[in-house]
């Protein structure tokens, strides 16, 4: 009988298998158990129980705090500052951390005697003095707290409590914002400018101080009671003292906002969190002094998709949803392809504004190169799939699965296919397959499930790096993302996540953006995503988008065929007073960034058309109000203009209305291109002009009226729908009947 | 337990050590707090901040290199405390865990493995709390029982002791459980 025998219960068994052992005890160790099969038997299983356990842990989550349902309606006129940051968060942050004032007794978690000084607003701190300086905070009376009841405020205090926790940084801006934070017993205005100054300081200091923790409380005076805001850190595993105030207002908003979801579709003023980017219409620009226009192309169809979402819920689009560019952009037109080497070709038309007398109306068209299926590159595509929590509902994870299935269907065998996802965590659903294994690709998709909060950043990273290690030279090489554009964990903060996708552009990896939901849609950030991803962005409510987005224009999609292509117009002031560019507010270029080939632009894809819109004010015509005139330049000797224009005109160029010139880089190279296209007016009536034009017009038209914007002239959605009649055309795929459905249905409810 | 009457301003070079360590370990430590504090995730929310203000004020050459072990041990301290202040301690011993829920399952795993995750975390919360916290601590955590030892204040005898009993339990029940 081994006299060193190990018996089962000895606990040196555990530490020895779990690596717990010195080495010195190691090997003694090693030597017992040498020819004992029992004992390696159970450091193999203790092993491989320990490997379970591990695995099993992995996956218990981390507490999330759930919010109480809250109901306050955010006025949407502030929408202009708040997109997708709510600075009146930031504003509330402020206020409870420092302009409220706190008796300390009442504090339940006084777990340590903490040294308390109190602190005047606006007093000056010396520097370096010991001993935290603590704000007073005082505890305000919940006009709810009936409801909630003694939790509540013992909540309260808590949060209380733990704002008050601020380290010395921190503090010292808190005294300055003290000062200039409104007094919460005065109603709470979120237009007021001492909200945005307050914003500086109180990022900072939030962002010192830890994760801001804020409590429901009353604002005293208009009865507003505010719903409880939390930061819930590390829910994506990430800390967020880092990150602070955008992050926690970011992810405060999604926790308020979550069982809010549904659009109520009765008031334009609706609760949701949906945010779309301000935009000014294009005014009227005078030649003389802006002879030209710089723009770059867009091919994004959501904004059509979205204003049909919200027709077909009989609710009225927020004005800034509608981006007239992207309506008119969403149907297919009949411009005649390129022939020879170029990408595209343009196709230019002029003719009267239906909605101006007198005024003309310049189309200008660029038709992309169409590149069949069996002729394309060979694709390598990285899904990158939002799962989280809110991607749940029938319209999202569903829809998202339904499209990929349509997308991968349509494949090569050649192909690649991955699918990344991220929610809680990100991970990889599957590794990069060629599209020749379609079942595979299709169990993956369906095994797709919604659950837990979303770190975009995470998955962007994955998606780029698979995309990355598995890059097709020569090929298309993107990455998909399909969400509804919630990100709330990680990298919040617009700007950051920008910059993150223009790095990531840069390694040759393209971006599809595609859209889905409501209620909490991104719409301005998946736009500017797309915009900086050298990418498209389109919005899929209907399985039927989701063929048009993904298996009609799957060319488009998947193939760029030029990328930064730029429009510069340059009028000719001998035939035109003014012009005004209809829609492309936010792509608008200064007149350098034409030729700087470092300005990022939009990208054209196989078989794209691209359109864009002036409305034209000829000479001889009264010109409209555009702004004040500019004085005549003191410095610049005007004779030799005049000579110019003279000397021009000898040559027979002084009947040109305009040139079109373009700008576009191969979708491999640095180095732009330039192609020229002049035109010349006819003199064409409206009723004249290809079914296209008409088309066009009318959809602009109806734009106009949803933005009800100052130049729509005489219009209203009857006029549309003549003119819309009028060019409907073939109507390939029905998508032109669908609109004069839409127009119907707006006239119907909106009667204008 | 050293309360300390005040808490000195932080010093710059602590800044970075913190905010690394904040992500890294915040969401861990919630974890952890959490089922301290019984499943009260208020309550483990405030030990938890509270348990970084304190790490702020620390000279980082006193925490570096032992920042987790040193988190946790804290952390623990705190839990302990509040738990004593309310009048709870007795519900930290009694075993009666709240069960967090979940996550969903992670993608891309099948249906199976994740009830077997699932079913394996039922079994840890069956343990004593003595012991599970430990396991924890050991599988979830990371931690050596040297570092266990010193945040739990067992010793290193006693720490090896459970996690062999924990670890014996689990594995004779895990090799009973439907496959």
């Amino acid at each position: 009988m081994n006299p060193n025998k190990i018996f089962p219960d000895d606990p040196r068994l555990t530490a020895y298998a779990l690596g717990e052992m010195e080495t010195a005890e190691r090997s003694e160790f090693e030597q017992s158990i040498a020819g004992d099969a029992d004992a390696q038997q159970a450091v193999v299983e203790i092993r491989r129980a320990g490997r379970a356990l591990e695995d099993a842990l992995a996956t218990e989550a981390v507490p999330e705090l759930v919010v109480p349902a809250a109901g306050a309606k955010l006025n949407r006129e502030f929408n202009r500052k708040v997109t997708t940051f709510p600075h009146w968060l930031v504003g509330l942050a402020a206020a409870a951390c420092f302009a409220v004032v706190f008796t300390y007794t009442q504090v339940e978690q006084a777990n340590r005697p903490l040294v308390v000084q109190p602190s005047q607003p606006g007093a000056n701190e010396g520097a370096g003095q010991a001993g935290t300086r603590l704000v007073e905070v005082q505890l305000l009376p919940e006009k709810d707290a009936a409801t909630e009841g003694k939790e509540l405020m013992k909540t309260e205090a808590r949060a209380q409590a733990r704002t008050a926790l601020v380290d010395e940084a921190s503090a010292r801006i808190a005294a300055k914002a003290a000062a200039a934070a409104p007094v919460p017993s005065q109603p709470y205005d979120f237009s007021t400018t001492a909200a945005g100054s307050v914003q500086g300081s109180a990022l900072a200091a939030a962002g010192n101080s830890g994760a801001v923790m804020l409590e429901q409380f009353s604002v005293t005076g208009n009865h507003t009671a505010m719903p409880a805001l939390r930061a819930a850190p590390g829910s994506g595993g990430r800390g967020d003292l880092s990150l602070g105030r955008m992050e926690a207002a970011a992810r405060a908003r999604h926790h308020i906002h979550r069982p809010e979801e549904s659009v109520r579709p009765d008031a334009r003023q609706n609760f949701n969190t949906e945010a779309y980017a301000f935009a000014k219409d294009n005014d009227f620009l005078r030649v003389k002094g802006n002879e030209l226009s710089t723009f770059s192309i867009d091919v994004d169809t959501a904004a059509y998709a979205n204003v049909r979402r919200f027709l077909a819920a009989h609710s009225r689009p927020p004005r800034d949803a509608v981006r007239i560019e992207e309506l008119v952009n969403y149907f297919p037109y009949q411009y005649s392809p390129p022939a020879g080497a170029v990408p595209f070709a343009a196709s230019l038309e002029v003719a009267g504004a239906p909605w101006k007398p007198g005024h003309r109306l310049v189309r200008i068209g660029l038709k992309g190169r169409e590149v069949s299926d069996a002729a394309r590159p060979a694709a390598n595509l990285v899904f990158l799939i939002d799962v989280s929590g809110s991607m749940r509902t029938e319209n999202k994870l569903p829809l998202v699965k339904q499209s990929l299935r349509m997308l991968v269907e349509k494949l090569r065998a050649d192909d690649r296919v991955a699918i990344a996802v991220y929610a809680g965590a990100s991970g990889l659903a599957l590794p990069s397959t060629p599209a020749a294994r379609k079942a595979e690709i299709l169990a993956a998709i369906d095994q797709l499930e919604a659950g837990g909060s979303t770190n975009g950043a995470a998955g962007i990273h994955l998606a780029y790096d698979v995309a990355k290690a598995n890059f097709l030279t020569g090929g298309v090489n993107r990455v998909i993302l399909a969400t509804d554009g919630d990100f709330n964990v990680g990298v919040t903060s617009e700007g950051e996540l920008t910059r993150l996708i223009e790095e990531k552009a840069g390694s040759g990896v393209f971006l599809s953006v595609l859209g889905f939901g409501m209620g909490n849609y991104k719409d301005a950030t998946l736009e500017r995503l797309a915009d900086k991803g050298n990418g498209n962005y389109a919005y899929i409510d209907t399985e039927k988008e989701a063929r048009k987005a993904l298996v009609e224009q799957a060319g488009g999609t998947l193939v760029t065929i030029a990328k930064d292509v730029k429009i510069q117009v340059e009028f000719n002031p001998a035939v035109v007073q003014a012009y005004r560019l209809i829609g492309y507010e936010n792509r608008l270029l200064a007149k350098e960034d034409f030729n700087n080939d470092k300005v990022d632009a939009g990208e054209i894809g196989a078989g794209h058309t691209v359109t864009a819109l002036y409305e034209v004010v000829p000479v001889g015509v009264p010109m409209p109000e555009t702004g004040g005139e500019v004085d005549p330049l003191k410095y610049q000797r005007t004779e030799n203009r005049e000579q110019r224009t003279a000397e021009r005109s000898q040559q027979g160029k002084s009947t040109e209305m305009l040139t079109v010139k373009v700008r576009y880089k191969e979708p491999a190279g640095d180095v732009s291109s330039k192609l020229e296209f002049p035109l010349v007016d006819g003199g064409r009536a409206f009723a004249e002009a290809s079914a296209d034009f008409k088309f066009a017009a009318a959809v602009a038209s109806f734009g106009m009226i949803l933005r009800e914007s100052p130049h729509k002239g005489l219009t209203d959605f009857a006029q549309v729908a003549t003119w819309a009649r009028e060019g409907t055309g073939a109507d390939a795929g029905g998508y032109r009947s669908e609109f004069l459905g839409l127009v119907a249905q707006a006239k119907a409810a909106w009667g204008e | 337990m050293n309360h300390p009457t005040h808490i000195s301003p932080p010093s710059h070079d602590n800044a970075a050590l913190v905010q690394d360590a904040v992500a890294r370990h915040q969401a861990p430590l919630l974890r952890y707090a959490a089922r301290l504090l019984g499943g009260d995730a208020d309550l483990a929310q405030d030990v938890v901040q509270d348990t970084f203000v304190r790490l702020m004020a620390q000279p980082p050459a006193q925490v570096d290199g032992h920042v987790a072990e040193w988190l946790y041990t804290v952390c623990r301290n705190r839990a302990l405390d509040v738990l004593r202040k309310e009048g709870r301690v007795r519900r930290f011993e009694e075993g009666q865990v709240e069960r967090l829920t979940a996550a969903g399952p992670l993608p891309g795993r099948s249906i199976e493995r994740a009830e077997q995750q699932a079913s394996v975390l039922r079994l840890i919360d069956r343990l004593p709390p003595n012991q599970q916290e430990v396991i924890r601590l050991k599988f979830q955590s990371g931690f050596s029982y040297k570092e266990i030892s010193r945040i739990t204040s067992l010793s290193v005898g006693n720490v090896g002791f459970l996690i062999h009993t924990a670890v014996n339990r689990l594995r004779r029940e895990m090799a009973a459980m439907p496959e």
